[in-house]
């Protein structure tokens, strides 16, 4: 369930610092879980406010935050990287590089909980790749021979577009005739499960949870797919307008980008078999058959009501005769 | 770019109409739940104003961080329950849940002393968080009830009236993944306990939720003996722009999303014990001549079923 490459998007390659301006071309891919950016921007937030608060501003330089470290895990499967979850470590503030019995304590201890997991890199927080992150990543090859490095900036800039993640790997490049780990930066997909993806929806957009009525919760769901469903047109009016633009020859000809968007248009109508209509009907008629056995169940409850109240009312004129109510 | 904009004047109208505080523009008052305040820790210890009063916490706020961590972890244990604790603080009458950690032991109905197994876990974990910069106390514990709604039963009544006792302030979370994948919003319960030999003030049903019939025993005999408290959420700043940002990236898994599918087995199953509650409802009819009043409570509740079953179907 990972989100399609964006031909829009690559209409505007980002302009990349010097040192991590090659894309990767290991031919992996990434994909990442919401989980790991809220946890890396917890952990900033967090050391943020102590700092803040205990007036501490000798470690960083006056109106940095600090920065912060922490390791990732997930699984790798063939050339897929997920990562699934993060955990924070400590960093020797005098020779710059991380405390390996504390890493060690504390995969141990996520081992317990989720056996599946193993180290697959690390991360920090800042606006860019500095040049002591290669010695941390070259000490933490002999966990993962080839670790990755997910980079998260801090900075809050209303005007940008794009989440402030990157993930960079190293790569072995000859640059002046000697051979030099350098990071490269590699594209990454974010990747739910469907309860992640409820909960982060639900903290992003704060939904009615409790004592909303079954419409409210409606409306707040149907308020999702609308906006998911504008996104969509509003990528296709882009695409659109880079096809119309082409056509008067206002931009040169990309035949790649071409392909992708015909191969795109191509996938509709993307079901169109008879056993798909029966599957589907079948469903159809079952969730029909439900509501109606609701709205069924529904009205004899309030049938009963209505007898309920009638039989209270005669009764009590009855009452002194000691019979019971007609209506049995 | 145009949808954005709309998107945010919508988001506007709506917080306006459901009288949401606007977002505090001062990022640092915001973020300053963060930040732990050991003297105010150890005055609250002092104090103690939860002894006197039973019903004094009455709000939990939980960030957005423990939420996640919470349920996935509870999602990942499939039809198992599992457990976790809470970190946190406590501020006024509200428990503030910062983050939340899993343990390694599997909830089982009859096992009332897992917690005792996972004792040592939690040390390790608490001193070595410490160094890494977590310096909350443990607040309180979590654990899920796949599939079966968010209350306490006898056991968790138990262990939670013993936590009171021992390790005040504690809370319990109850987390119901597979509800909340199919009903699609979080299934989440907090609550505290009542001391033993306490009557409470007889409050009206808050909301009405479908228990499985061969559970609900369990949760008549013990649902007086605790009550709920009303969940908030926050975030940080730094998560809400993130979050914002993260929104261009996965509007298409809202999209591709089908919770018919995903949740074939549960409805199949809640289907099931609606049957069974019809059938008993109808058993009752046939046999009571006079009052209406017994079959037309099940018939309540069955259409009280068949409506949730009916919001499923609705997503």
């Amino acid at each position: 369930m990972s989100a399609p490459s964006d031909p829009a998007v690559a209409s505007h390659p980002p302009a990349g610092a010097a040192a991590a301006a090659a894309s990767s071309s290991s031919g992996l891919t990434f994909k990442l879980h919401p989980l790991v950016i809220v946890n890396v921007s917890d952990h900033h937030t967090r050391v943020k406010a102590q700092a803040a608060c205990s007036g501490d501003g000798t470690s960083a330089a006056p109106g940095q935050p600090p920065r912060v470290f922490g390791c990732v895990i997930g699984v790798q499967r063939g050339r897929t990287v997920e990562i699934f979850n993060s955990f924070e470590l400590v960093l020797d503030p005098v020779s710059g590089t991380l405390d390996r019995a504390f890493l060690e304590k504390k995969q141990e201890l996520y081992k317990k909980v989720f056996p599946d997991f193993y180290v697959l890199g690390w991360y920090s927080t800042g606006s860019d790749v500095q040049d002591t992150d290669m010695q941390i990543h070259k000490a933490l090859m002999d966990v993962n021979e080839s670790p990755v490095y997910l980079l998260l900036n801090p900075a809050i800039n209303l005007s940008q577009k794009d989440l402030p993640v990157t993930i960079h790997e190293s790569e072995l490049h000859v640059i002046d005739g000697s051979p030099q780990l350098i990071f490269v930066r590699a594209n990454y997909t974010i990747e739910t499960v469907e309860a992640e993806r409820i909960s982060v929806d639900h903290v992003a957009h704060l939904k009615p949870s409790d004592g909303g009525s079954a419409a409210t919760q409606l409306a707040a769901h149907l308020t999702g797919i609308h906006s998911a469903i504008k996104m969509l047109n509003s990528r296709v009016r882009v695409i659109h307008q880079y096809l119309v633009s082409m056509q008067k020859g206002d931009m040169p000809l990309d035949n790649s980008l071409l392909r992708q968007v015909s191969s795109l248009v191509r996938r509709l109508p993307a079901m169109e078999s008879q056993k798909f209509q029966d599957d589907f009907l079948m469903e159809y008629n079952d969730t029909l058959l439900m509501t109606y056995l609701a709205m069924f169940t529904n009205c004899s409850s309030t049938m009963n009501e209505l007898v309920e109240k009638f039989n209270t009312t005669y009764e009590r004129s009855t009452a002194r005769r000691g019979g019971r109510g007609a209506f049995m | 770019m145009e949808p954005s904009s709309s998107a945010a004047m919508a988001r506007q109208t709506w917080e306006l109409e459901n009288s949401i505080p606007a977002a505090s523009s001062d990022p640092d008052a915001l973020d300053a739940i963060y930040r732990y305040d050991e003297a105010a820790h150890t005055r609250a210890q002092q104090e103690k104003p939860w002894v006197n009063d039973p019903h004094h916490f009455c709000r939990a706020k939980i960030s957005a961080l423990a939420l996640l961590k919470m349920v996935v972890h509870a999602r990942a244990g499939g039809t198992i329950e599992v457990m976790g604790l809470m970190q946190g603080k406590c501020e006024g009458d509200a428990i503030i849940v910062m983050d939340a950690f899993a343990l390694p032991v599997e909830g089982t109905e009859t096992r009332v002393n897992a917690q005792a197994d996972a004792y040592e876990y939690m040390v390790e974990y608490s001193t070595i968080n410490k160094q890494a910069g977590r310096l909350e106390n443990v607040v309180g514990w979590y654990h899920s009830h796949p599939g079966y709604g968010c209350w306490l039963s006898g056991i968790d009544v138990s262990t939670q009236m013993l936590n009171q006792q021992f390790t005040e302030p504690f809370l319990a979370v109850v987390v119901d993944p597979t509800r909340t994948v199919s009903a699609g919003k979080v299934e989440i319960g907090a609550f505290r306990t009542y001391p033993k030999d306490y009557k409470p003030p007889d409050e009206p049903v808050s909301e009405y939720q479908t228990i499985p019939l061969n559970k609900i025993e369990d949760f008549g005999v013990h649902c007086k003996q605790y009550y709920p408290l009303d969940i908030t959420y926050f975030k940080s700043s730094l998560d809400s722009h993130l979050l914002d940002l993260l929104w261009n990236k996965y509007w298409v898994n809202t999209l591709s999303s089908s919770p018919l599918l995903g949740n074939r087995d549960y409805v199949a199953g809640q289907i099931f014990d609606l049957a069974d509650k019809l059938e008993q409802a109808e058993g009752q009819l046939a046999h009571s001549r006079f009052g209406m009043l017994m079959p037309s409570q099940r018939k309540k509740e069955v259409m009280f079923c068949t409506i949730f079953c009916c919001v499923i179907f609705n997503n």
